[in-house]
């Protein structure tokens, strides 16, 4: 048997823990994390091996299709953009859940910490093994449970109950836009089939809606007068999803607040198994982007204007794991400019996008993980009060500062020398170049330039802040155990040299996507149908533009060591409420204030509020006179039943009479 | 032979009167006389039709009647009975509890 026919074991072990940790896991030692672990550990093994072994021959993916009911099927597929993702969720969930182990290990509901870690994991492997978008829907669907059960694991705290239930309701906006385009997608299919779907056909299958896109595309709609074509409306949709699960503006609200639940189940959320599943979807069904006018646009400006918004409220932030978070966002805002430049570069664009993806969720889980390391010795997130911590944590910081050079972007254009995140972010700005060069729109280009040096500011304000100089408070603190600083330091060499060692391997690899025994999409073709035009060849950009994202990471870090190292500017006068531009950041654009305060409570719930109590007043006019009416009748029809006997008696005469009469009548006219 | 029209004319006069006398008098036994008069013309009919026809069933039908019309009767005297054990009268103008 090849080592495929076990893909359906890598979300199935891990589901398998959930029930064991959930219902065994009080009775055994460290609330059972033994099980999750060595279920994820086999995944990852799996996952290992589909992909080493994809790698020889990578046009011979692995599906497995079963017929689930009527015309939908639950299936397997690996093809290479799902296998580098099963790795990296494998690898990353199974350290965090070693590192777990320490970070947990004076919480008392720790087994359902596990349990439902196991659970997030093994839907977002489902995710991503998903060959229809069915049951890719599912999956997406569990993990917006999962993330509102881990974000509100301290239920007891009101702020976590609310983070929870902002998260789920936020994400639930981009999941009912999600839902609304696959309807949309099988009505368009079903159409096309005429009705008579042939058996064995699963039409919600991937590699049937690929090929359908003309016909598709070729259904208009109008919407206020413009044509539009059905795989426009489509793809935004997805990309409305996408937009909520991945924290693009402007359902990114949700996000920083999901801080609120254990460190490192926000690493799990930021790195592995929460905010790639809308990059990743927009990846899997990049061939209906790219056939659909204007689609790519939007996602590759989106992206960009996340990647800058998100990056300028970093900066101000003073929790250590809100300027994550921000970061996080912003990093995102990457990938997603990343697919949208595939306007310009095709189905290379997936490749781009995915391998900053996956070194994102290296680097990120890594400064999370630091961040837990942090948190869990000195028992502060304010950034405000801590201040030479390198000196008490010395592995914890070593690890940190690589993460935060993998961020920013260090590295030698043109060679191999560089970080992981270098590799990779760097291509995205370099793509953005060729997508501003070929179709003369700059801004998301601008964007990413500026959006780099925030990136390096705000990441090394932090390090500084928190690592260097001199304790501002007496917090006292010491090293992590090992089974925190293990993970921590596996987590820094792939920070450190993943992506210089693989980078020309992963993209060749994740060319075959969309060209293989399962689909076979001919991407120019369809970029002619949107209306893109490919850019003809990568990697001639002026000296300048390779070297840019270099120098503006470098100056962020000199800026940062300026301010917050040597402190030779006074940030006093800057940083004060009487600075607008620092109040407006701080504020974070008054986000709160416009989403929560404002729309939410002021016009959503008010306005619910007044219909229903609209509705109310209505009804209870209605069911009022309709009981008036009835008593009113009842009142003057009573007053014939007297009591007496004579009057029932001379009733009974007269209807006699007249039923006589009128019998008589009738006779008569018969 | 007396033809049988008089004899539906002498039950119809009496049902007339016994029907009167029930939706005029106040009294319970005066009413109940009143049905027992309404019984007695439907028995005259009875036994009219019956010896008209030269048919018995009529007739047997007629006893079953006044059979009944004893069990009504000896009913609804118990029932005045227990009125007037009641009120202290049987004028049933004054029991219209089974009125709004």
């Amino acid at each position: 048997m090849a080592i495929g026919d076990f893909a359906f074991l890598i979300p199935l072990l891990p589901a398998l823990a959930f029930v064991l940790t959930f219902f065994l896991g009080k009775k055994l030692p460290n609330g059972g994390a033994i099980i999750p672990i060595a279920a994820i550990a086999t995944s990852f093994v799996i996952s290992l091996l589909i992909t080493l072994n994809l790698l020889q021959n990578p046009e011979e993916v692995i599906t497995q299709s079963y017929s689930w009911f009527a015309l939908f099927n639950v299936g397997v597929l690996v093809d290479p953009l799902a296998a580098v993702m099963l790795t990296m969720v494998t690898f990353v969930s199974l350290l965090i859940h070693i590192y777990s182990v320490g970070y947990m290990s004076h919480d008392r509901a720790q087994s359902r910490y596990f349990a439902e870690t196991a659970l997030f994991t093994a839907s977002m492997l489902s995710l991503i093994l998903s060959d229809n978008i069915l049951q890719l829907f599912v999956s997406w669907e569990l993990v917006g449970l999962c993330s509102y059960l881990l974000i509100g694991f301290w239920y007891q705290k009101p702020s976590a109950a609310t983070a929870a239930k902002k998260a789920f309701l936020t994400t639930r906006i981009g999941d009912v836009m999600f839902l609304a385009g696959i309807v949309l997608l099988f009505a368009d299919l079903f159409t096309i089939f005429n009705g008579t779907i042939p058996a064995g056909t699963y039409i919600l299958r991937f590699d049937e809606i690929f090929a359908h896109i003309p016909e598709i595309a070729a259904i208009n709609a109008n919407i206020l007068g413009m044509e539009v074509s059905h795989i426009t409306i489509i793809t935004l949709l997805f990309f409305g999803g996408a937009v909520g699960k991945s924290g693009q503006f402007p359902l990114h609200v949700w996000l920083p607040d999901a801080m609120e639940g254990p460190t490192t189940v926000s690493a799990l959320i930021h790195a592995a198994t929460m905010v790639t599943a809308g990059v990743y979807l927009v990846a899997r069904t990049f061939p209906m982007f790219i056939a659909a006018p204007d689609s790519l646009l939007v996602v590759a400006y989106l992206g960009a204007f996340t990647a800058i918004f998100a990056a300028t409220m970093g900066i101000v932030m003073n929790d250590l794991k809100r300027v994550l978070a921000y970061s996080t966002i912003s990093q995102l805002g990457y990938m997603m400019l990343g697919l949208g430049v595939g306007a310009a570069i095709g189905a290379e664009a997936v490749g781009v996008s995915l391998f900053h993806l996956i070194n994102h969720a290296f680097f990120k889980a890594l400064l999370f993980l630091c961040a837990g390391s942090v948190i869990h010795a000195v028992g502060t997130h304010d950034m405000r009060q801590l201040g030479g911590v390198a000196k008490v944590m010395p592995i914890t910081a070593l690890t940190m500062i690589i993460a935060a050079f993998s961020l920013a972007g260090f590295g030698i254009p043109g060679t191999s020398i560089g970080f992981s995140g270098f590799m990779s972010k760097d291509p995205i700005i370099e793509s953005a170049y060729l997508f501003a060069e070929s179709s003369g729109m700059w801004l998301p280009y601008l964007f990413s330039i500026v959006a780099a040096l925030l990136t390096s500011l705000y990441i090394f304000r932090l390090i500084f802040m928190t690592f260097f100089g001199k304790p501002r408070t007496d917090y006292g603190g010491h090293e992590s155990p090992a089974s925190m600083t293990i993970p921590l330091s596996i987590l820094a060499l792939f920070a450190l040299v993943f992506g210089a060692l693989t980078r020309t391997s992963f993209y060749h690899f994740l060319e075959e996507t969309f060209t293989n025994n399962f689909v076979n999409v001919d991407i120019p073709a369809l970029a002619e149908m949107g209306g893109y035009h490919l850019a003809a060849h990568a990697g001639e950009e002026p000296m300048l533009v390779l070297w840019m994202p270099l120098i503006v990471a470098v100056a962020g870090l000199l800026i940062a060591y300026l301010v917050y190292g040597l402190k030779i500017v006074n940030m006093d006068n800057l940083v004060s409420r009487n600075n607008p531009v620092y109040k407006l950041l701080y504020n974070r654009y008054y986000q709160n204030e416009i989403f929560t305060d404002f729309f939410s409570v002021k016009v959503i719930y008010e306005g619910f509020a007044f219909a229903s109590r609209s509705v109310e007043r209505g009804f209870d006019w209605l069911v009022n006179w309709i009981s008036d009416i009835t008593i009113e009748t009842g009142e003057s029809v009573r007053q014939f039943q007297t009591g007496m006997i004579q009057t029932y008696a001379t009733t009974v005469v007269a209807g006699v009479g007249l039923l006589i009469i009128l019998i008589r009548v009738i006779m008569e006219v018969i | 032979m007396i033809p049988v029209e008089l004899y539906i004319g002498l039950a119809v006069i009496i049902f007339t009167i016994g029907l009167y006398g029930f939706m005029t008098q106040r009294s319970g036994i005066r009413m109940l006389m009143s049905v027992e008069l309404m019984l007695n013309s439907a028995n005259l009919n009875l036994v009219a039709f019956s010896s008209y026809n030269a048919d018995l069933t009529g007739q047997v039908f007629a006893l079953y009647s006044i059979a009944l019309a004893a069990c009504e009767a000896a009913i609804g005297f118990a029932i005045l009975m227990a009125i007037f054990r009641m009120k202290d009268t049987i004028n049933l103008d004054s029991f219209n509890v089974l009125r709004w």
